[in-house]
């Protein structure tokens, strides 16, 4: 007998297993164009270009093919995937192998045979192996993050039949057959010493080789109608990660239409994004609100805009139309989570650990700019401050006039009276009316006037970026104050910028259009001027200090270490980590418009940073955002923890060392 | 149902520093703001509540200026589907004027319901509702906090003094001037506004409506303007905490009298 893979071994109907397989095929195809022609319902389509990604491309390998992100903080989970990946892939292959070689090229022979048959045998055992591992993480050790549904259940013991149903299929082969081969099909050979005698294993094996087919075609046919999908859309979403890192709506609500849109309009990215999740739950376990037992959870926010714009999509497809007509009604479209939406701090935890990069802030922001449209989801006093920002140039005060308060007694001088200045230092609204955070910019302004840096303000003609229009969801207000801000630069030659707020500089660097202004966060100024030992001499300050990474300066701008480093220069400073700290460091609460929202969960987030920074045994939590700084302070009278702990602004511990700040007492 | 809901533009005061024009005649008003009234913003929105539950039409009406039309831009992005101004030109406006202003302008459109503010948060009159209502012979109710339209009625909940409240059926056609906190009022968008802008606001002048100079004779005569005297500032107390709490004694005894029970 020859050394060679053995096909439909008595197995008469081989025209029938052909048109069942066809007719998976058929089906898996239907189901991925179902799927695709989602993410081509975005109102702009697919992105303009598609060319060529480099970075895309090799994270797609890091992530994708090598799963980087899911070997991180959980490496069975890594293994498991690895496994039934590989395992499932590998067998998939085999399977394309085996079909060129029984109906085109005749090449599975001799010694290649016996390596194909050893290497089918090892990523079935794989594939086993993950699919065990995923048994018994997700129904024995019951892994906390896991949600179980009966799609998770069906695809792991849908995956463990095919897969043992093989064996079996070829154990009883094995049995009948006696071939000289078998010892490279150690799996099957084993199975096939259980089986009594060679006519029996005969008898039965087109029974299970039939079972073992349908079980396959059936995966396949079901494939693209699960969470599987996600092997076909995570590597798409991974592929357009880097450019659709950031928010960036555009003016799909825009002046063209005489009609606002109704409901959400999801872009392609999100689309793609939305497809690509398997509901692994490392978002809800990083996300500051779903923590803190709030009513919202990226994971369930990412499922229910899936849910929804799939039945978009769907209703608006020629089929959908049809059974729509026939019907004689519309179906009901599943509910957007419009209110939930608005307790996302937009703070990137998830979108940081999603193995598949999917940022549920992104969808949240989409949500939001319907909300805002339709206009009676939105809260009293987010209303107001958008009335006040519109109508003042700022949420907080319906004057224009206190721009300048915070300057009160220092010499500031105003570019726009004039006065020559590199650098424009932009206060904000928050760090301009707030009484706690004026003395941030108190603080720098004196810390730049030390170390002999040229700086001026925009004095009462500083107005509103319209970081928090955008944020939540008010485009065309957004679309106003950045106009008149980019208005403003242009006049006065600012080439400069440096903010007190990571949330204007970001803005102002990934959301404004490119331009030649170049914006830095003031911590950047410190360091560069720490470098260039402009920032002398600093007297100790004997004290343990944490640092709180503001998401907006972080986790958007991977400014970690420019703060650290300040801090340590200082002689007598002790800085020590929170539990949370750089990429995984927890919001304050105060992001994403939350300022001016009326929600409360269980535990206020803010209180939760607070308390991590006083388990460090620090004196001083420092910070380097106005909201961080108002929503800790806030935090430290309802957690009982004034007395134990203080929070500073970055720009006042370094005042203080330098000597700058005597009558300030801060 | 048809309804008209009559809105004002007005300078916001709050927290701004006022100052007279020369002749003590008014307030300086080139460097104050001007937002919807808000108890015009309720009525607002209390008729688009209305449409949208059982269908018909919003009419929004404002006696005003070309730069005054922001506020009508506004109910048409609320979800009003018409909008009138009536251009006052050089007619000196009181309560009684805007409201033959108003009347004349509201008896052709139809009306089923018409809806006020209260009062207007600029001179705080309080009676261009009740005078509409005399000069368009319509039922009405001033206060309103809560209404509910039944077939040819209208129900409505009047605030009284004294947290008291008086609900009173009305036959429709009839007029409400309605009160704060009604409902919530909702965002109203750039974008919105902006889409609104491409609807046509009808612009009635007193001429156009058949007005007379005498139809527009104002009541009242402003004599003058002047701001209120300033009062006692407010103490700020020093010290360290019993000598502070020492302080608010003494003040508490002096205030009440006396007698240290």
């Amino acid at each position: 007998m020859p050394i060679e893979r053995t096909y439909f071994w008595g197995i008469h109907a081989v025209p029938v297993f052909y048109v069942l397989a066809a007719l998976s095929v058929v089906v898996f195809l239907f189901g991925v164009y179902r799927r695709v022609s989602v993410w081509l319902s975005a109102p702009r389509g697919r992105p303009r270009r598609l060319g060529f990604s480099p970075r895309g491309a090799a994270m797609v390998a890091a992530d994708g093919l090598l799963g980087r992100r899911l070997f991180r903080g959980d490496l069975v989970a890594g293994l498991m995937h690895a496994l039934i990946m590989w395992g499932f892939a590998g067998l998939f292959v085999g399977t394309v192998m085996s079909t060129v070689d029984h109906w085109f090229v005749h090449y599975l022979t001799g010694g290649t045979y016996r390596v194909f048959s050893l290497c089918l045998e090892i990523l079935g055992i794989m594939l086993i192996a993950g699919v065990l591992i995923a048994l018994v993480r997700r129904y024995l050790f019951r892994v906390g993050r896991l949600e179980n549904k009966a799609e998770d259940v069906w695809i792991l013991v849908l995956l463990a039949v095919v897969a043992l149903s093989g064996f079996v299929v070829e154990g009883l082969r094995l049995a009948g057959q006696a071939p000289a081969t078998e010892a490279f099909s150690f799996g099957g050979a084993a199975l096939s010493r259980l089986f009594s005698t060679p006519a029996r294993a005969t008898a039965a094996y087109p029974y299970l080789w039939w079972f073992h087919a349908l079980a396959a075609l059936g995966l396949v046919a079901y494939f693209p109608f699960s969470k599987l999908f996600h092997s076909l859309a995570a590597p798409v979403n991974i592929y357009l990660a880097p450019q659709s890192g950031r928010f960036s709506p555009g003016a799909e609500a825009g002046e063209g239409d005489d009609q606002a849109a109704s409901g959400p309009q999801f872009q392609f990215n999100e689309l793609v994004s939305l497809s690509a999740c398997t509901r692994c739950g490392r978002c809800d376990a990083v996300c500051p609100s779903a923590s803190a037992e709030e009513p919202f959870s990226p994971r369930s926010f990412i499922a229910q805009a899936d849910a929804y714009s799939r039945a978009v999509a769907g209703s608006a497809a020629p089929l959908g139309r049809t059974a729509r007509h026939l019907l004689g009604r519309p179906a009901p479209l599943p509910g957007v989570p419009a209110e939930q939406s608005w307790f996302c701090t937009t703070c990137r935890a998830c979108l940081e650990v999603c193995p598949v990069y999917i940022g549920a802030f992104k969808p949240v922001g989409r949500v939001r700019i319907s909300e805002i449209e339709e206009g009676s989801g939105v809260s009293p006093l987010l209303t107001k401050a958008l009335e006040t920002l519109y109508t003042f140039g700022n949420p907080w005060e319906p004057s224009k006039r206190q721009r300048t308060g915070w300057a009160e007694g220092l010499e500031v001088p105003d570019v726009t009276a004039g006065a020559q200045a590199e650098v424009c230092y932009w206060v904000g609204c928050t760090t301009s009316v707030d009484t706690r955070t004026q003395k941030l910019a108190r603080a720098l302004v004196r810390i730049m006037a030390h170390a002999g840096v040229s700086f001026g303000t925009l004095g009462q003609k500083e107005g509103c970026c319209g970081d928090i229009a955008r944020r939540v969801g008010e485009e065309g207000l957004f679309e106003e104050q950045a106009d008149k801000t980019a208005g403003i630069f242009r006049r006065y030659g600012v080439s400069e910028v440096v903010t007190s707020s990571p949330h204007c500089f970001n803005l102002f660097k990934h959301e404004y259009p490119a331009g030649a202004v170049r914006f830095r966060h003031y911590t950047q100024l410190l360091d560069e001027l720490l470098g260039q030992g402009r920032l002398a001499p600093l007297a100790p300050l004997d004290a343990v200090v944490t640092y709180h990474d503001p998401c907006y300066l972080g986790r958007y701008n991977h400014v970690y270490d420019a703060p650290r480093r300040l801090l340590r220069a200082i002689p007598g400073v002790r800085l020590v980590e929170m539990a949370h700290h750089g990429p995984d460091s927890l919001c304050c609460g105060g992001g994403g418009g939350r300022m001016w929202q009326e929600l409360e969960g269980e535990k206020k987030l803010s209180e939760v940073r607070a308390r991590e920074a006083a388990e460090t045994g620090a004196q001083i939590l420092v910070t380097a955002c106005p909201y961080c700084l108002i929503m800790l302070e806030d935090a430290l009278k309802t957690a009982g923890l004034e007395g134990r702990l203080a929070i500073m602004d970055l720009n006042e511990v370094l005042g203080r060392s330098l000597g700058l700040l005597g009558d300030e007492g801060g | 149902m048809d309804i008209v809901v009559c809105v004002k533009n007005v300078p916001f005061t709050q927290e701004a520093d006022l100052v007279l024009e020369p002749g003590n005649k008014d307030v300086r008003k080139d460097n104050l703001a001007y937002v919807i009234n808000e108890w015009d913003n309720y009525a607002a929105e209390e008729a688009i509540r209305l449409k949208e539950a059982s269908g018909g039409s919003v009419t929004a009406v404002t006696v005003g200026s070309e730069e005054d039309e922001e506020v009508l831009r506004r109910c048409l992005a609320m979800g009003a589907d018409r909008a009138v101004r009536v251009d006052p030109g050089d007619v000196t406006l009181d309560a009684s004027v805007t409201a033959a202003l108003l009347a004349a302008a509201v008896k052709p459109l139809p009306h089923d319901l018409v809806l006020t503010g209260v009062q207007a948060d600029d001179m705080n009159h309080g009676v261009v509702g009740p005078l509409l209502a005399e000069r368009l012979h319509l039922c009405h109710a001033a206060v309103v906090n809560g209404l509910s339209v039944n077939g040819s009625t209208v129900e409505a909940t009047v605030e009284l003094d004294g947290g008291q409240e008086e609900l009173c059926s009305l036959p429709l056609p009839a007029l409400l001037s309605v009160q704060t906190g009604i409902n919530e009022p909702r965002y109203v968008s750039i974008m919105g506004i902006r889409r609104a802008a491409k609807i046509d606001i009808e612009v009635a002048s007193p001429d156009s409506l058949g007005l007379f100079s005498a139809d527009l004779t104002p009541d009242l005569t402003l004599e003058e303007m002047y701001l209120p005297p300033e009062t006692g500032a407010a103490e700020m107390l020093a010290g360290d905490g019993p000598a502070i709490a020492a302080r608010i004694l003494a003040i508490i005894r002096e205030k009440v009298g006396g007698s240290n029970g």
